[in-house]
């Protein structure tokens, strides 16, 4: 591979979205907001069209900063389209008089910038100022429910923990500059190779790599990391929830994966076993306790979880096959989930909570987001069962739709290192998750309920069809996204 | 016996920056320990500045100014005043201490505990990287070479850091905007 060093003006997609997130914090000057949600598409779908414009070339910008390749371009790419797909999912935030839809628009196109540094980072800082700039966004978006304590209980909650989880993955990446004398994944690689070679101690290096290890596995939400997702994603506006379950998990996946295969490779034999662990724990609490969840948007904070355990196996198998696999995984569950989230931001939006029985509104969640939600859905709203539906089987991992071929792909990944009892435990636990995900599919199709034709605009309908066909088209012809890499 | 004397003779050794190191050293962690003792919330946060101020002087003596003068304008100034802000307006009562179980604190203290041995014993056994004075260059750690190097190699970063302040100032401004119908402080 040859590395071509370009310091100019190629790295379209960060510039472009810093400057159309300042764009839109000006055009929340105007009295109309029609024109916010037109705007953050466009500025998203130029975005993604720049992210391409390289294919195929690998460039490294600004003095090792940032990589970019085919790879780094496929996240990339899946992060900017579930964002694109969020963004056009939000449309009733133009009547909400609390809500400020330009500076949440504005935060999401900024905190992609932290995604898109996540992905791509050559150099520890990189990473590191990529993390805060999409934790920082997390915890404002979390808690922008402003009238809403779990909301507000849940921003503080994610802020106090995720600073402690930054502090520890900074105290990780000083570690790791103290023993390698070097921010660059490279030159740490090159230090983990020779040194493991030379013989001599490597106790400083192994403290600096669990650290960082450990800051970014909170961030991925893996457990025994993982105490703050359920109240979180629970307490957050469904619209953040699904930005958050997706884009930044994506985003952390990439992460972890760059600094594994890069850095950390040469010493595979000494951090395989502790992430073996940390996935079966994942795995396990996951799924297990998805399973007693009453609420569908807490079971999707665990379900979250337990594909994290998932996503978390091909990290264990770290191979050149586990780099397509991971990306592959990120779309599916990128794809479902945002669909699952689309359908339950409408059934919710029909059931406000009656004050009477709930007491005071503004204390609790303003919508109802229980499984009992969903009885008999489908009778009157077709469409809306069958996507929910789809998206539901693709998270279980049922063959024909993507989720299935991502589970594969992640699968086979791992196989291939030998960590068969490892793949045992995850196979179980699918099944233990097709318990779960079945509860919301027998909801709308088998049980009475008194849910009336639900209204969707246009522009909702298309996006949640798309992420149907989008979800059949990979689970029946997945060689289409494979081809890609 | 014998250890001991080999130790006064190696504390004899010392150069000034050496005494300086150690006295310095002492009076960190005396200060480091009174902020978790300290009964009374605005002692502990007087003592976390002194702390703050020693740790200054540790930069003056690894040669790194800016650091040290930045340590003082940004953590012993803006943010402990913000501490002491915050304290006086939470006007915190000696009653609240109750609020931890024996559980948690024996939980805290051995998770702690563990982490200190760790980390202690690892540091004991790690090759530390040394120096060489003959061809050390004196201007390391200087604004002069922070800047040529801020502004060359880590442009990038340096630059990006502004989306992440700007992401904090639009954040804060938001949610701590007074909506129609909030109460007036």
């Amino acid at each position: 591979m040859t590395f071509q060093t370009y310091d100019c003006l190629q790295m379209l997609p960060i510039i472009l979205l810093s400057l159309s997130g300042i764009a839109l914090l000006f055009l929340g000057f105007q009295k109309s907001r029609a024109l916010l949600l037109p705007a953050t598409l466009l500025f998203l779908v130029i975005a993604f069209v720049a992210n391409f414009l390289d294919w195929g070339k690998t460039y490294m910008y600004f003095r090792d900063m940032l990589l970019v390749n085919n790879l780094a371009m496929i996240f990339t790419g899946v992060v900017l389209l579930s964002t694109f797909m969020v963004v056009s999912l939000s449309g009733s935030l133009a009547d909400d008089e609390d809500a400020q839809p330009a500076e949440y628009y504005a935060i999401l196109l900024f905190s992609l910038v932290g995604a898109i540094m996540m992905i791509g980072f050559e150099n520890l800082i990189m990473l590191f100022v990529g993390v805060e700039i999409l934790s920082v966004a997390m915890y404002i978006l979390t808690g922008s429910d402003k009238r809403n304590l779990r909301s507000n209980e849940a921003a503080l909650k994610y802020f106090l923990m995720g600073a402690f989880a930054t502090g520890i993955l900074l105290f990780g990446i000083a570690l790791l500059y103290g023993a390698t004398g070097s921010f660059v994944l490279s030159g740490i690689g090159n230090y983990a190779h020779s040194a493991t070679n030379a013989g001599g101690s490597m106790l400083l290096f192994y403290v600096g790599m669990f650290m960082l290890l450990i800051g970014m596995l909170f961030k991925v939400s893996a457990a025994p990391f993982h105490f703050w997702t359920p109240d979180v994603y629970d307490g957050a506006p469904s619209l953040f929830t699904a930005y958050m379950s997706t884009v930044v998990k994506t985003a952390g996946f990439a992460a972890l994966l760059r600094i594994l295969s890069v850095s950390f490779s040469g010493v595979y034999d000494f951090w395989w076993v502790a992430m073996a662990v940390v996935t079966v724990l994942t795995l396990l609490i996951g799924n297990i306790t998805a399973v007693y969840q009453a609420s569908f948007k807490r079971m999707m904070a665990y379900s979250s979880i337990s594909h994290a355990g998932y996503l978390l196996i091909g990290l264990v198998g770290l191979s050149q096959a586990s780099k397509p696999a991971i990306a592959f995984y990120s779309l599916a569950y990128s794809l479902s989930t945002i669909a699952a989230f689309g359908v339950l931001m409408l059934v919710a939006r029909n059931r406000p909570l009656n004050a009477a029985v709930f007491g005071d509104q503004t204390t609790l969640a303003r919508t109802d987001e229980h499984y009992d939600a969903f009885n008999g859905l489908a009778r009157k709203n077709p469409l809306l069962g069958f996507v929910m539906a789809v998206s539901m089987l693709s998270l279980a991992g049922i063959p024909l739709t993507a989720g299935f071929w991502g589970k594969f792909m992640v699968f086979s990944a791992a196989a291939d290192r030998g960590a068969v009892w490892l793949l045992v435990v995850a196979v179980l636990m699918s099944a233990v998750g097709i318990y779960y995900y079945f509860r919301v599919v027998i909801a709308m199709y088998f049980r009475e309920g008194q849910t009336d034709t639900i209204r969707v605009a246009p522009f909702y309908r298309i996006v949640l069809i798309a992420a149907t066909v989008l979800t059949l088209a990979l689970g029946l012809l997945p060689n289409l996204f494979q081809g890609l890499i | 016996m014998n250890q001991f004397n080999t130790f006064l003779a190696s504390f004899k050794n010392l150069t000034t920056a050496g005494y300086l190191f150690y006295g310095l050293g002492l009076i960190t962690l005396i200060s480091a320990i009174s902020v978790v003792t300290a009964k009374n919330p605005i002692h502990s946060v007087l003592a976390l500045i002194f702390t703050f101020f020693c740790l200054t002087g540790h930069y003056m003596l690894l040669n790194a100014q800016f650091l040290a003068i930045v340590n003082i304008i940004v953590y012993a100034g803006a943010i402990m005043v913000l501490f002491l802000f915050a304290i006086m307006f939470l006007n915190l009562k000696e009653e609240d201490e109750e609020a931890k179980t024996n559980v948690t604190k024996m939980a805290a203290v051995i998770v702690g505990g563990v982490l200190m041995v760790l980390l202690l014993s690892i540091f004991n056994y790690a090759p530390v990287g040394t120096y060489n004075p003959a061809s050390f260059d004196a201007k390391t750690g200087l604004v002069e070479r922070l800047g040529i190097v801020l502004y060359s190699d880590y442009i990038l970063p340096f630059e990006l850091a502004s989306i992440l302040f700007l992401v904090a100032m639009v954040g804060a401004v938001m949610l701590g905007k007074r909506e129609a119908g909030d109460p007036h402080f």
